[in-house]
């Protein structure tokens, strides 16, 4: 009750924050969040948001879906077999480490402009938090279950799906759900940078229009839209770790 | 029900690197035997207990469970109970009593059917078998444990200090609940424990290992009445005479 009440003071803060900084203004054509608002409204009802959103949503499926399909089974790998842990590791840490936009140039001269590139900066924005998450909760295993398996006399098979898997499964939901969040940030890296394409096209087209107030809008929808669906993917998680309650 | 075996410990040795954690070891239990394992830590009673267990690869001598010489981990003839429980977290109760059977490749009714025989007999069966067992008390817990290791229907019981972490209102009670399932179900027992009184109750014979390295230093008999937890033992003065002789052992070790 009182959490709520807070949470709601500071939306109203940020609301009133934002206000202010419009009214000053801190810029040139500062949209007010009212004037925000109408623009998301008539974004949604022209049907160019929900467009620019249907190709993104594209790029973000094809970019994180091939992430979690490669990234969780080769982190499990790595966990498993010490050889390509130790040597797949040096390339994980650099891909975290690294500012990745800077691959961005990269990825054009490969894949072109075109949707796919966006997937794959997509790709390579969010895979490596995903391996690196599954490897880590490959290696998290309690020794002792895989002793108690094994003394049961599990099969390598039956130790691995019935309790290496489930064992690094909080951390593999966990580490989807960081590269979600990093997947939404390179989906908008890529459009703005590279190929102008869904919601970044309609970022950058509204910023050289000087239609600040749309330019905001789709920000406010890009965040809502990630927004959902972390709290839809967390959502997921709880349901699968319900015994963690 | 299967018979019960013996178990021949016959000239076991086994060091980790430079240290010798055993050195030959000859333990003869009995089918149907209970027998604990006793002794300050670093005495090796749980490697000891794991090479039965064949998850430790012994350097010199032989296990034989049996007819069966062990060579490996995953034998039929004996189940492991662990002094941490070790249940899966992530599965419900009864999916841990299955766990045994479902690593063995069982089908699932007969999963079913072996695992709420199993739950019955450790006393949990009914409105548990859903719970997780971070829901449960510890004492729960090591029943499902119990359970787990049941439901393979194994001819011997290997038990790793199972109450150590339990505390001792709920201990007496599952020490009690063993005794009845053993005489129930004629398994053969070993036992780990670092309790003289918890190794005078149950066990036919008490084997006390001494440290560093790990030798058999002394068997002691428990010739108390049986049943034990029938009889009141625990008052009795042949139970605390049992318990001081074990101490003194135990203490001129030191």
């Amino acid at each position: 009750m009182k959490i709520a009440a807070l949470r709601g003071a500071s939306v109203l803060a940020f609301l009133a924050l934002w206000q202010w900084a419009a009214w000053v203004p801190v810029s040139f054509n500062f949209p007010t969040p009212w004037a925000t608002f109408l623009a998301l409204a008539d974004l949604l009802r022209s049907g160019a948001l929900l467009q620019a959103t249907a190709t993104s949503l594209q790029s973000l499926a094809l970019g994180f879906g091939a992430a979690v399909l490669i990234g969780v089974p080769l982190g499990l790998v790595m966990g498993v077999v010490r050889g390509v842990g130790r040597v797949a590791r040096i390339y994980l840490d650099l891909l975290i480490a690294l500012p990745t936009a800077a691959l961005i140039p990269l990825v054009i001269l490969s894949f072109g402009i075109s949707i796919a590139s966006s997937a794959v900066i997509v790709f390579v924005f969010s895979a490596p938090f995903i391996t690196m998450n599954a490897y880590g909760g490959v290696r998290d295993a309690r020794p002792r279950l895989i002793e108690m398996a094994r003394a049961f006399g599990a099969t390598w098979g039956r130790l691995f799906t019935r309790v290496i898997v489930p064992s690094a499964m909080p951390m593999i939901l966990a580490g989807m759900r960081l590269g979600l969040s990093r997947a939404f940030l390179g989906l908008i890296v890529a459009e703005l940078l590279l190929s102008p394409f869904g919601l970044g096209k309609l970022i950058m087209n509204s910023r050289s229009m000087f239609e600040h107030d749309k330019m905001f809008a789709t920000v406010a929808w890009t965040l809502i839209l990630s927004g959902a669906a972390l709290y839809a993917l967390a959502r997921i998680e709880g349901r699968v770790l319900r015994w963690r309650a | 029900m299967a018979e019960p075996v013996g178990i021949a410990i016959e000239g076991v040795s086994k060091s980790f690197g430079t240290l010798q954690a055993l050195v030959g070891i000859d333990i003869g239990v009995k089918a149907g035997e209970f027998l604990s394992l006793i002794g300050p830590s670093g005495c090796g009673k749980t490697t000891l207990l794991k090479s039965i267990a064949g998850l430790n690869p012994i350097d010199a001598g032989r296990i034989v469970i049996g007819g069966r010489t062990v060579s490996g981990p995953g034998g039929h003839e004996a189940s492991l109970v662990f002094q941490d429980f070790a249940l899966l977290p992530w599965a419900t109760v009864r999916e841990n009593a299955e766990f045994g059977l479902l690593l063995r490749g069982v089908p699932p009714s007969e999963r079913a059917e072996a695992a709420r025989k199993a739950l019955h007999k450790v006393g949990l069966a009914g409105s548990f078998e859903q719970a997780y067992p971070a829901q449960l008390s510890g004492g729960m817990q090591q029943r499902v444990g119990l359970a787990r290791a049941l439901a393979v229907n194994p001819q011997v019981l290997l038990m790793d200090e199972p109450f150590a972490s339990i505390d001792e209102q709920t201990r007496r009670i599952l020490q009690d609940d063993l005794l009845r399932m053993w005489q129930e179900e004629r398994k053969t027992v070993v036992l780990v424990t670092h309790s003289m009184e918890e190794a005078i109750y149950l066990s036919d014979r008490v084997v006390v290992l001494s440290p560093r390295p790990g030798r058999v230093h002394k068997v002691l008999d428990v010739p108390l009445p049986r049943p034990r937890q029938a009889l009141d033992v625990r008052a009795s003065g042949d139970f605390a005479r049992l318990v001081d002789e074990l101490w003194q052992i135990l203490k001129k070790m030191q």
